[in-house]
């Protein structure tokens, strides 16, 4: 066992962690000693090959295929120097007030929130992209939702150079995606703060973090020798993802009793759609993700989202198999996509648990106000395709493969709620969220308003586990800024916490 | 690599892709020992448990049908076969239906995520589309989408 020790250790390195680094490298500058712990590797730029089986297995835990305990839903979620920020598209909204309403924590100021949310939006080049990079995928969203009198907007983005490669999901290829990996991180070290790949925080107990460092043979070599590692801190700050923030506090040794650990976790469960055009599309050139729909979040629960994947996540969202499928499959440059993301209550139910190893485990009831909202949807999806100039929709809870646009005054009969049977109908999801939320009652919550754990005040929390409801939108920048409050307050609280 | 599909498993797993993506009876020797290094390292990637599930999934899948059938999956008609794989996809016991969606997601994956494919369906990313993208708004690119762009 080798002994390290610093005065701040941040586990993880994605928006929250990236975040934290940033903003406390200035406690460098007076001699504290800052590191981050993160378990995937720093990829080299000539790491990100584009290909997709590769990238998932390089870039997600368990190839972005993480199951959760009743096989209903696969979980993405990234494992990397910048965690998910080096696979997300970089779509930057910000907590609707609505939302952050329903989230009720107590000390949480909106203007407060949304104030830090316009920092990092400036901080990561977030604007939208001009007409002539959006392609036909995205343009015909935009145009059936307008025609059929949907609300729909364009996403502002985080990209600096965006050559439209649309491959962000597997690691931009040319740098473009601005994630903490491109810009927190790199400024943090500039100032002193140390960054550990490769390092797998097994446990913690009181000011103490058990981690282990390997060589997984790809990207650059960690900075430290592989080996077991004990790092003394005086203060660590939690921001692994909500898989990996609630199972580290499972398998740890922690004076305090918190009943809502990993309780609490949503995830925005998600389904991906296809409408297949008579003549090719652009769909795969040009950024994949430049417009939503929130038409429907209020009155159905879910969000739309333009989207385009790569053929093999395409292929196992699609329902059904042989030739009918093989033939959808054979074409990809007529496929339009849309993602639907159905807004989930938070319920103390879904959780985060760990088996006997101490590996996380995430158990998930897809509802049925889920699944009926995920019906509702695939309705809806069929209406914007074909307003789009679809030829034909796959809607996998339909009793045929494909619906013909000769067919669509007939969806009600078509696609039936009967039909919306998990194991058939491929769910996945990519904004895991909650297991550590914030609140001001330890019974349930674990964190208070600042992410201080209850009842610890070296341990601090500051990633998506925090969120005690749904996002409802993608959740990064509000991540960012939940995090910049935890920075924050250890900064204020530095003479008590760091000396 | 040592082999976590038993000989028996590997043969069927050929044989359920015949229904699943017919194109797999198209593959050559090389072509179908790289669909199954595909699949075999996906699962052997997963936690112990999950391949003895799998494990488990691919013996029912195959040897269910002799109930009612009198005979392996494999060694039915295509048309019977497919219309079992039918009756798993649609099963009233969820487990059921997920195992045989994760066999499905296997299969797909040993089939969709070889390079070279892509090109067959139509998919030929670049990693400066938006210069694809351009071209085929101003119409030069017109009836050259899905040409060869690759970086």
């Amino acid at each position: 066992m080798i002994d390290k020790e610093f005065d701040v250790v941040i586990i993880g390195s994605g928006a929250g962690g990236g975040t934290v680094a940033k903003e406390l490298a200035a406690l460098c500058r007076d001699g504290k000693r800052v590191a981050v712990l993160e378990w995937g590797p720093r990829f080299k730029e000539s790491d990100y090959t584009g290909q997709e089986l590769e990238m998932a297995n390089k870039l997600y835990f368990e190839g972005g295929g993480f199951l959760t305990r009743d096989k209903s839903m696969t979980l993405a979620f990234g494992k990397a120097y910048g965690g998910s920020t080096v696979v997300y598209t970089g779509t930057s909204l910000t907590l609707p007030r609505e939302t952050f309403h329903r989230w009720g924590v107590p000390n949480l100021d909106y203007d407060d929130l949304i104030r830090r949310s316009r920092k990092y939006l400036q901080e990561n080049n977030v604007h939208l992209l001009p007409e002539a990079d959006i392609n036909d995928n995205n343009r015909l969203f935009f145009e059936a939702c307008k025609k059929l009198g949907y609300r729909v907007d364009q996403f502002p983005i985080n990209v600096k150079g965006c050559q439209g490669a649309g491959m962000c999901n597997l690691g931009c290829p040319n740098a473009a995606k601005q994630g903490t990996h491109r810009v927190q991180l790199p400024e943090a070290e500039r100032n002193g703060v140390t960054v550990i790949s490769n390092c797998r925080v097994d446990r913690l107990s009181e000011h103490t973090c058990y981690a282990t460092v390997t060589d997984p043979g790809v990207g650059h070599p960690s900075a430290w020798a592989p080996g077991d590692y004990r790092i003394r801190a005086r203060v660590v700050v939690l921001a692994a993802g909500a898989v990996n923030s609630p199972a580290l506090l499972l398998r740890s040794e922690l004076p305090q009793r918190l009943p809502a650990l990993g309780r609490y976790f949503t995830c925005h469960p998600a389904l991906i759609l296809v409408g297949q055009h008579p003549q090719p599309i652009t769909n795969y050139y040009g950024h994949p993700k430049s417009y939503y729909c929130d038409e429907f979040v209020d009155s159905k629960k879910f969000l739309l989202e333009t989207c385009m994947y790569f053929p093999f996540v395409t292929a196992k969202n699609l329902a059904g198999f042989g030739p009918e499928h093989s033939a959808l499959m054979a074409a990809m440059d007529r496929l339009q996509m849309i993602l639907v993301l159905a807004i989930d209550p938070a319920r103390p139910e879904n959780r985060v648990t760990i088996d006997r190893q101490g590996n996380p485990v995430v158990d998930y009831h897809l509802s049925e106000d889920i699944m009926d909202s995920l019906y509702e949807s695939m309705k809806v999806c069929t209406r914007i395709f074909f307003a789009a100039g679809a030829e034909r929709v796959h809607a996998p809870a339909s009793h045929k493969f494909l619906i013909e646009a000769g067919e669509q005054d007939r969806l009600d009969t078509l696609i039936t709620r009967d039909q919306m049977k998990p194991g058939k109908i491929s769910i996945s999801s990519g904004h895991l969220m909650g297991g550590c939320r914030m609140g001001d009652d330890p019974a349930t919550s674990v964190t208070d308003a600042w992410g201080q754990v209850h009842g610890m005040p070296w341990l601090y929390v500051a990633d998506s586990s925090l969120f005690p409801k749904a996002a409802e939108i993608n959740p990064y920048v509000t991540i960012m800024a939940l995090a910049d409050r935890v920075a924050e307050r250890i900064k204020e609280r530095g003479r008590e916490l760091l000396n | 690599m040592s082999s976590v599909l038993s000989t028996e498993h590997r043969s069927f797993i050929v044989a359920l892709a015949r229904r699943i993506v017919p194109a797999t009876a198209q593959l050559d020797a090389a072509g179908e020992a790289k669909f199954l290094q595909i699949i075999e390292a996906a699962i052997a990637s997963r936690p112990v448990m999950v391949q003895r599930q799998i494990g488990l999934f691919l013996s029912v899948l195959r040897w269910l049908p002799v109930l009612r059938l009198a005979g392996a999956l494999d060694k039915l008609p295509p048309a019977r076969q497919d219309e079992v794989l039918r009756w798993f996809q649609e099963a009233p016991v969820p487990l059921v239906r997920k195992g045989f969606w994760g066999l499905k997601v296997l299969i797909y994956m040993g089939y969709y995520s070889r390079p070279e494919l892509l090109a067959m369906i139509r998919y030929t990313p670049s990693r400066h589309g938006n210069q694809v993208l351009h071209a085929a708004r101003a119409g030069a690119g017109s009836g050259s989408l899905t040409q060869d762009h690759h970086d």
